[in-house]
This record gives C-alpha cells, sequence and structure tokens, in this order.
C-alpha cells in the first residue's frame, strides 16, 4: 500500500510539473507567435501595453505616422477575440487594400479580401482545416453568417487566425476611430530606428519599436511565470523527495527483518543500498510512467483561458515529457540515498535479538 | 599448515552495557572446533550459546579476544571481510529460521548465492538440488508461511549450505521441533556434514544432539564449564 502510494505521488508530482510548465510554453508559444507574425518593420503600441490586445490607440496616428518622411506605409490593425464557429480565433482588422503591402502569404483557395464590405472574411489555413471549412463557405462570426472569401498561408501564427476589414472590426469591437495598433513599413530598412524616433517624438503616448522586438516586450512577463513555474517546481519536488524519503524509511523500517536476513546470509553493504536504489528506481519508473500518461491523457482535454475570452489548448511539448522523467527518476532515487544508507548498517544479531 | 583445526577461539568475550547495567554474554572462551566434525554447545537459557555463534559467524563483534577461521583472524575483519565469510565459508541456521516471508521457498535457498553473485541457471539447480535433498521438493514456489515448522527448518538447512559452506552454525535447530522432526532434522546434518564436508556447531538443548556429538562444550553464565 506504502509503495502504491509512493508511485502515486510521483505520478501526481509530475503531472503538476508537466501541467505547469506545459501552461508556461503553451503561453508564450501562442502569445509570442501571435506578436511577431502581424509583418512590417515597426510597430506602433499605446504606451505601456505588453500584448497588442491590450492595446490601444487612435485610428488617427496612422495618417500621422504616415506622413513621417522615409515611411511608405503605416497601417492600423485591429485585434480582437471573437468566436468562429464556436472555436475562439484571433482577428484582425485590417485595411484590405494595404493588406498585401503588410504580410507575405499565398491564397490556397479563394481571394483575399479586397474591400470594406462587411459579412467577408479570409481565413488562415490551419483555422480553416480546425473548422472544416474553405473559399465560399459561410462561417458564423460572433454568431453573424460571413462568406470566406478564401483561404491564405502564411507559416506563421496567423495562420490560426482570420482577416475581416479594419472597419468591420471596429464596429464589431464597438471602436469609434480607435486601432489596436499601426504597423510601418519603411522606405528603407536601414532608416528603421530613425524613423523609430521620430514617431515617439511625434506622438509621446505611444510606443513604437522593431517588430522583431515584439516578443521581448512580452518576454518579461515569460520570465516573470518561468520563475513562478520554477519555484513552484523546486518546492513540490522537495516535498516530494521529504515524503517520499519518509515513506522510503517507513517502509524499509517494516522489512528491517527481511534486511537484516540478508545481510546474515551474506548480503553487503553495498549489496543492501544497491538493492534498495533498485527497487527505488522501479517505483520511480512506475510513477514517472503514471504520470507521463497522466499528464498527457487530462493536458489534451485542457484548454486555458490566454486573455479575456481566448481559450487554446494546451500545447504538449516533447522536450517537457523528457524532463519530467528525468526529474521524476531523480527524485525517487535522491529519496532512496538516506533510507538506503541507514538500512544498509542494519545490525542483524540486534533484529533478530529484539526484533 | 592444516592442523585439522578449522576454528579456534583465544579468550573470548562479550559484555553488554556499561557500569551497572553491564551483562557479561561470554567470558574468557577457548575453544577448538575440528574439521568435519559436529561440536554441540549446550547449556541453560542466558548461558551465552546463541552469543557465541553469533560471534563465530561474524554476525556479532567480541568485547575480547580473537577468533580464528581456518588460520585468519577474523575479529580484524572489516565489515567488507564479514559479510564475503558469511556468503562463501559460513551458513547459519537461526533458531527462528529467520526465511524472508515474501520470497518463495526456491528464492530463500538461492538468496545467499544471489549475493555471491552466482548465475540463474546455477542457483536455481543449486537450490533444486539442495530442496531435493532436505525433502521439500515440490514445494518450491510456495511462502514460508505455507510450510510446517519442520519444513521451514529444512528450508533453512538447505539455505545455509547453498554456498558449499565450511562451518555450519546452527541455533536449536529442533527448538521448535517435535522428536521425530529433530531426529530427521539431525539425521539430515549428519548427512550433509559427511555429503558437504563441512564442520557443525550446534547450539542447543536436545540432550540427544548432545550425546551424539563427537565433541560438545557446556556453557554456563558465559563460560565453558566443561568440553
Amino acid at each position: 500500500m506504502r509503495t502504491v502510494l509512493t508511485v502515486l505521488g510521483l505520478a501526481a508530482l509530475i503531472l503538476t510539473y508537466v501541467g505547469v510548465q506545459s501552461l508556461v510554453s503553451t503561453l508564450e508559444i501562442n502569445v509570442t507567435g501571435s506578436v511577431s507574425s502581424l509583418g512590417g518593420e515597426i510597430d506602433v503600441w499605446s504606451k505601456g501595453a505588453v500584448f497588442p490586445l491590450l492595446s490601444r490607440l487612435p485610428e488617427s496616428y496612422a495618417s500621422q505616422v504616415k506622413s513621417i518622411s522615409g515611411v511608405s506605409l503605416a497601417t492600423p490593425v485591429a485585434l480582437v477575440q471573437l468566436t468562429v464557429d464556436n472555436n475562439y480565433a484571433l482577428v484582425a482588422g485590417v485595411v484590405p487594400a494595404q493588406f498585401p503591402h503588410l504580410l507575405n502569404y499565398t491564397m490556397t483557395s479563394g481571394t483575399m479580401i479586397s474591400s470594406n464590405q462587411s459579412g467577408i472574411l479570409a481565413i488562415g489555413k490551419a483555422l480553416a482545416a480546425t473548422i472544416g471549412k474553405g473559399a465560399g463557405d459561410s462561417a458564423q462570426l460572433n454568431g453573424q453568417d460571413y462568406r470566406i472569401s478564401g483561404v491564405y498561408e502564411t507559416n506563421t501564427w496567423m495562420d490560426y487566425s482570420l482577416v475581416i476589414p479594419h472597419t468591420v472590426a471596429q464596429q464589431l469591437i464597438g471602436w469609434v476611430n480607435q486601432t489596436s495598433m499601426i504597423v510601418v513599413v519603411t522606405q528603407d530598412p536601414r532608416n528603421v530606428n530613425t524613423i523609430i524616433g521620430q514617431i515617439r517624438t511625434l506622438l509621446p503616448t505611444v510606443d513604437a519599436f522593431r517588430t522583431s522586438e515584439a516578443p521581448s516586450r512580452i518576454s518579461p512577463i515569460f520570465a516573470s511565470l518561468e520563475a513562478i513555474a520554477t519555484d513552484i517546481t523546486i518546492i513540490v519536488s522537495l516535498s516530494a523527495v521529504l515524503g517520499i524519503m519518509n515513506s522510503n524509511l517507513n517502509n524499509l523500517r517494516e522489512r528491517m527483518r527481511t534486511f537484516a536476513i540478508f545481510k546474515a546470509t551474506g548480503a553487503s553493504y553495498g549489496q543492501i543500498i544497491k538493492l534498495v536504489f533498485y527497487e527505488s528506481f522501479l517505483i520511480g519508473v512506475l510513477g514517472t510512467l503514471l504520470g507521463l500518461a497522466l499528464s498527457y491523457v487530462i493536458l489534451s482535454f485542457v484548454s486555458i483561458p490566454l486573455i479575456e475570452t481566448i481559450n487554446v489548448k494546451i500545447i504538449l511539448v516533447p522536450s517537457i515529457f523528457i524532463y519530467a522523467s528525468i526529474l521524476g527518476i531523480s527524485i525517487s532515487m535522491a529519496a532512496a540515498i538516506y533510507p538506503a544508507l541507514k538500512i544498509a548498517k542494519v545490525r542483524p544479531q540486534e533484529v533478530f535479538r529484539f526484533g | 599448515m592444516d592442523d585439522g583445526i578449522i576454528l579456534r577461539t583465544e579468550g573470548l568475550g562479550k559484555t553488554y552495557g556499561n557500569g551497572p547495567e553491564k551483562t557479561v554474554a561470554l567470558d574468557n572462551v577457548n575453544l577448538r572446533v575440528m574439521r568435519g566434525k559436529l561440536l554441540a554447545v549446550y547449556g541453560p537459557s542466558g548461558s551465552g550459546k546463541t552469543t557465541l555463534l553469533f560471534l563465530l559467524g561474524g554476525l556479532d563483534r567480541p568485547s575480547s579476544g580473537r577468533i580464528y577461521f581456518d588460520g585468519v583472524e577474523v575479529t580484524s575483519m572489516d565489515e567488507r571481510g564479514l559479510s564475503k565469510l558469511r556468503r562463501s565459508a559460513i551458513g547459519f541456521v537461526f533458531q527462528n529460521y529467520n526465511l524472508v516471508e515474501e520470497l518463495t521457498v526456491l528464492e530463500n535457498v538461492m538468496l545467499t548465492m544471489m549475493f555471491e553473485g552466482k548465475s540463474d541457471k546455477e542457483m536455481r539447480n543449486r537450490a533444486e538440488q539442495l530442496l531435493h535433498k532436505v525433502g521439500i521438493a515440490g514445494k518450491e514456489r510456495r511462502r514460508p508461511s505455507q510450510l510446517s515448522a519442520g519444513e521451514q527448518q529444512r528450508v533453512a538447512t538447505a539455505r545455509a549450505l547453498a554456498n558449499g559452506p565450511r562451518l555450519v552454525l546452527m541455533d536449536e535447530p529442533t527448538g521448535n521441533l517435535d522428536q521425530e522432526n529433530s531426529q530427521e532434522l539431525m539425521q539430515l546434518v549428519n548427512d550433509m556434514i559427511r555429503g558437504e564436508g563441512a564442520t557443525c556447531v550446534v547450539a542447543t538443548h536436545n540432550l540427544d544432539i548432545v550425546h551424539e556429538a563427537p565433541s560438545k562444550i557446556f556453557l554456563k553464565s558465559g563460560r565453558i564449564v566443561s568440553g
């Protein structure tokens, strides 16, 4: 019974580790992917925003930025999370005429949206596959019927989203003359830093930076999350080591007579230690395998709210499972060191005489 | 030089505790055991018989004196040396058998051979052969608790002989057996001594064994009174 509880305890530890680490990875992959896939060379967000969905600035800023010398394109992008056939998806509201200059994409079927007409959308290839729709089909966007004009492919996180006209996005969000961000393309990439400085001077309430730096703006959040995840892992691991060690000690004490017999019949100090370690290794493997299986099954069905109503499925990263295996077996072995050393010193004559 | 003595003690003593709590279990025990013979150690309860056997078997360390086994001083050996001695040269049959309940009869007999590092096939063959000799054939898969006291004693004897020891120490081997089983066991021990060429030291209350033993010592209050 004690061994079964030890195996279950280890499995719970593995589940906790894989759960916490997968949660952080899922958030990081999704959020980082989403902010770095909108194209352009410069992003303009409202000051202090750590994620474009949290950014909000006047749409008119786009024309002010466009007026800066050396800027070839400054286009507003409104980002919103909406349901598409009951699936949550990131929706980008773009100016149709400017979108081809913003992002490299290929149409796998149909055409990209080309006007501000309501009721039409273009959908990313991955999202189209998820909802099982293609060009010419109808899809429910926030409960309203939209026609899919075409399916695009960017090989970025945008493939999990869809595109509608900027004006339509504003109506859906309920914004008037507001947008989430402005994406800027320069005439000469060597002038990006200069133009960023000019934007910051011209618009003190915004933050402008290279598009490639967008993930790093949210990295402090993930650094904190990773630190918390590491702390949780350390605390849970230490608790597990102490708990399993206590269980091992009691388990071995109950079998003191058996080990005394082993010693009396010729087992050496090292052989007793090896036996205990071997047993702990088997328990560690069992607990780890059970924990990995539980983690895989449970986390496969879990979605996490990304921001507000955004739910994303947990991404199961193989490396986390590998680290979890190492952690589980290491903890099992670490928890066996003290009990093994203690039981190996058993004096058979005392056990046989006094029990 | 082989003078026929396999086991010798010089001024062997064992005390437990200190000061007024001090208990003398053995005091200045000098004995010689001839190779291939049976030595019976008898005496009243608490006379030090079990303590003597534990010291001779390297399970405990004396407070004073020396033990020589085949000319080698046992008392100066470290734990590793004593472990090696216990598994390769000495077989021990304990008073209450000390079989491992979690293991089968066959596995119990294989135990000492496992610690000696023998192959699985070799261990299995030897264990089956010994169990056949002691009359436990067909019960190899049973747990010790599924056997009678006499059968458990036979299994313990088979285990003690597994590695072909030069010395077999038996602590009250007939203590829990009826007369018929006692006689059968001692017949088995005599056969084993002859067949395996082992020397045997038996601590016993059983006067039949004492009378039949070619050499004997009588212990009282930790001292050899006669023998």
